[in-house]
């Protein structure tokens, strides 16, 4: 049986990918600081298969610790969805970079913690997947949050150099960055997207092994493409290479 | 207990664990002796299983893959080149990503024979004697095949190969129409589930033999081997009759490592290398270098890769390592070698990888722009070549003593060599190329390799071993002329270059080595005991 780790599951977008992963028969460890949160995502899931721990991603030691009381208990995981954020809104004239790095640390820094935590075991077993869940706010950040648009963006880098790193290594891990858009969730907008719908697309995309996505961006339900240079551009037209982007099934029903 | 390596003699150092280092390291240990694998190199990760790089520049980043990590340099018929040559450096050493190609050489490869005269008058010691050890590395390897249907000297005793594909099944058939002598390679393959073969690649599955699998892990379970990696020699310290010590690199520091004996694997092209940097008052030249001879008679295998169609035309499907013959080893009174396949895949990258590597040692390497066009013919190359299996042809390499690896005056870490190409190497390689085209006659079958193309992987010589101090740089039990207590156990010893991958030959001698070596320290302990 597969195990995912799902951080930042006592709330939003985490919470919805826990319940689609139990729903699948994927067993899921949910991340999250808040144990009643936490309580909310196992009745929403199949309790059976969500197995809730209280951590803070941002600590190293007690993430590795996590995984190790996990490895031990269901298995080290197969998927790490590397999802737990903050989006803190604060005047740069009142923020200290304390706050700053409070907040790297937790959307940056916990990715690598967890990342780094899972890659022992899946270094093991040559295979894992982990998806890095991303967002555009690098490229135009917004007035009063540096810190969240620092961390994001970092972030896409992070999934790269591991790319980097473990790409011709170990193809059998595969990472992607994954940006699930604007949600309605409290981090979002009521306006947004149901994050059910996009937590259907996160499971897809976990479930997706195929080496040829690795270090590739996905918007949505859609593979992005990579940029080329314009002499790549014709050098694929050249010799008539389409590589076709993937889009992930939607459920059958929306 | 990284300290106590340092304070300790040992009764063995291995330098080096590729298939000679990993081989001889394994059985001293299963004999009982203390042994200590120093490797230049990291120990790597289990479940890797990148390609042998020749792509990738950053030095960082090759070492860590267990790649050589600088180019080499050399000077290829008086031109400077400089390229990532197939050198591991890692556990495993290039044994990491080889293709397990274990074939036997044949009697007249190590001896004269009436109508097959050796080109050196044959080595100090023959075929007889390295027969049991020829026997004894095919078990260690786990080696399977068929006997080769030319065989004239030995039936080896070999694990069966799985069954052959359809493919290879019609193409031993359009072979034997031709009254060729088609068999299955002999290779170091246990063919676990979920084999790929990796050749080329590092195997993840412990599916594959090589220095790591069959030498330095079993080494290291008879617990008397202890490995040190990321430990670079620099320097071998002796008088005029013994080494008392090697001086290494280890976690930014220079240290000392001892032992009663020492074993130099660092490889053809490591090896004397090192012996070349290991200069004091008491070797002015170099260790073991009195002579001029050390890195000398550096030989390589010249590859031909030839693609080929079976008669009736259907395609294959995916590539195949299984078939081999020897119809052309040694034909019209000329040595050539083996023909294989090649086992990759005639893919659009293999041939963008291939053909760049050409590039590289090409006259078109002074302009790099153009470099990114191999890609055109490798397109319409994977378009035609997708469906034909690709064999590589080994011609064999003869020892000339200007071809030598000399010392990098600017840096001792770079590996660096001269090297001619023989009139005579190109008057066999056309002969060559003319007896395959016959041999092959009715088949489809183009020629890849558009000019000389050196096999760096199979570099040996450069040690050579013989009775006479002023030819060889070893004695017949391949310790270092005149020096107690250093041998050699890599492709260095080998006087001549042979028709098939040197690994069975180097795993042989590493046993027949280690044999020595055990004789020789029972015997000092019985006479201390005595004393």
């Amino acid at each position: 049986m597969a195990v995912a780790v799902v951080t930042g599951a006592s709330n939003g977008l985490g919470r919805a990918l826990s319940a689609e992963f139990t729903r699948r028969g994927i067993a899921v460890v949910g991340f999250g600081r808040s144990a009643p949160d936490l309580e909310i995502t196992a009745q929403l899931a199949d309790s059976a298969l969500f197995t809730p721990m209280v951590v803070d991603v941002s600590d190293p030691e007690a993430v590795a610790h996590a995984f190790d009381e996990l490895g031990n208990a269901i298995g080290p995981p197969d998927i790490l969805i590397n999802n737990a954020a903050v989006h803190p809104r604060i005047d740069i004239a009142q923020e200290t970079a304390e706050d700053f790095m409070r907040c790297v640390s937790i959307n940056l820094g916990g990715a690598v913690n967890c990342s780094y935590a899972a890659l022992r075991t899946m270094f093991q077993s040559g295979s894992g997947r982990i998806i890095n869940v991303g967002s555009f706010a690098d490229q135009a950040p917004l007035s009063g949050a540096g810190a969240y648009s620092v961390s994001k963006g970092a972030l896409r880098i992070f999934s790269n150099t591991l790319v980097a790193d473990l790409g011709d290594r170990f193809p059998g891990i595969v990472v992607t960055t994954w940006m699930p858009g604007i949600l309605a969730t409290r981090m979002g907008l009521p306006e947004g997207l149901d994050p059910a719908l996009a937590a259907h697309w996160g499971v897809e995309l976990a479930l997706c092994q195929d080496p040829a996505i690795n270090g590739t961006m996905f918007e949505r339900d859609l593979q992005m493409a990579k940029p080329r240079s314009a002499k790549r551009r014709l050098l694929d037209k050249l010799l008539r290479n389409n590589t076709r982007l993937m889009r992930l099934t939607s459920p059958a029903t929306v | 207990m990284s300290a106590d390596i340092f304070d300790r003699e040992w009764d063995v150092i291995v330098i080096g664990t590729g298939i000679g280092g990993g081989t001889i390291g394994r059985r001293l240990a299963e004999q009982g002796l203390s042994v200590l694998f120093v490797e230049k190199g990291p120990l790597g990760q289990a479940r890797e299983q990148h390609y042998l790089r020749t792509d990738l520049a950053d030095p960082f980043a090759r070492q860590v893959r267990s790649l050589w990590p600088k180019p080499v340099a050399a000077t290829l018929d008086g031109e400077e080149a400089r390229f990532f040559a197939p050198i591991g450096s890692g556990v495993g050493g290039t044994s990491s990503f080889y293709a397990a190609t274990l074939e036997r050489p044949e009697p007249h490869d190590l001896e004269d024979e009436p109508s097959r005269l050796h080109p050196t008058g044959g080595w100090p010691v023959g075929y007889a004697e390295f027969r049991p050890y020829f026997d004894e590395a095919e078990r260690l390897f786990e080696v399977c095949g068929e006997p080769d249907p030319l065989t004239r000297f030995s039936d080896p005793e070999l694990r069966r190969p799985p069954a052959l594909s359809l493919d290879d099944q019609a193409m031993t058939e359009s072979f034997r129409q031709n009254g060729l002598h088609p068999y299955h390679v002999h290779m170091a393959v246990r063919f676990v589930p979920g084999c790929k073969l990796c050749f080329g690649h590092k195997c993840p599955r412990r599916c594959k033999l090589d220095g790591r699998v069959a030498g330095v892990e079993p080494a290291l379970s008879s617990g008397n081997a202890v490995l040190q990696d990321m430990c670079e020699v620099r320097s071998i310290r002796a008088t005029r009759e013994r080494v008392t010590g090697l001086e290494v690199f280890h976690e930014g520091r220079t240290k000392t490592l001892r032992a009663r004996t020492y074993v130099a694997a660092a490889g053809a092209l490591g090896s004397p290398k090192l012996m070349l940097a290991s200069q004091s008052e008491t070797w002015p030249n170099g260790i073991g270098n009195d002579n001029d001879l050390v890195g000398r008679n550096l030989m390589f295998h010249l590859t031909e890769m030839v693609a080929v169609w079976p008669k009736d035309g259907k395609g294959s499907r995916g590539a195949s390592k299984a078939l081999a013959l020897r119809d052309f080893y040694h034909r019209d009174g000329q040595r050539f070698g083996a023909f294989q396949a090649i086992g990759i895949d005639a893919s659009y990258g293999m041939i963008v990888h291939y053909l760049n590597g050409l590039f590289d040692r090409s006259p078109l390497r002074r302009l790099p722009a153009l470099r990114q066009f191999t890609r055109i013919p490798a397109y319409f190359a994977a378009k035609i070549f997708g469906s034909a299996k690709i064999f590589a042809g080994i011609i064999e390499d003869m020892p000339y003593s200007g071809n030598r690896v000399v010392l990098d005056p600017d840096d001792p870490e770079t590996i660096r060599f001269n090297y001619n190409y023989a009139d005579e190497l190109h008057r066999r390689r056309r002969l060559y190329r003319k007896i395959v085209r016959k041999g092959l006659a009715g088949h489809r079958a183009i020629f890849l390799t558009l000019q000389p193309d050196l096999n760096m992987a199979h570099c040996c010589g450069t040690l050579r071993f013989g009775d006479d101090p002023a030819t060889s740089v070893v004695d017949r039990d391949c310790r270092v002329h005149g020096l107690d207590n250093l041998f050699v156990a890599d492709a260095s010893f080998m006087p001549t270059s042979l028709g098939i991958n040197p690994s069975l030959t180097i795993a042989a001698n590493a046993l027949r080595v280690a044999d020595k070596i055990v004789q020789r320290l029972r015997q000092s302990t019985r006479e201390l005991v005595r004393v």
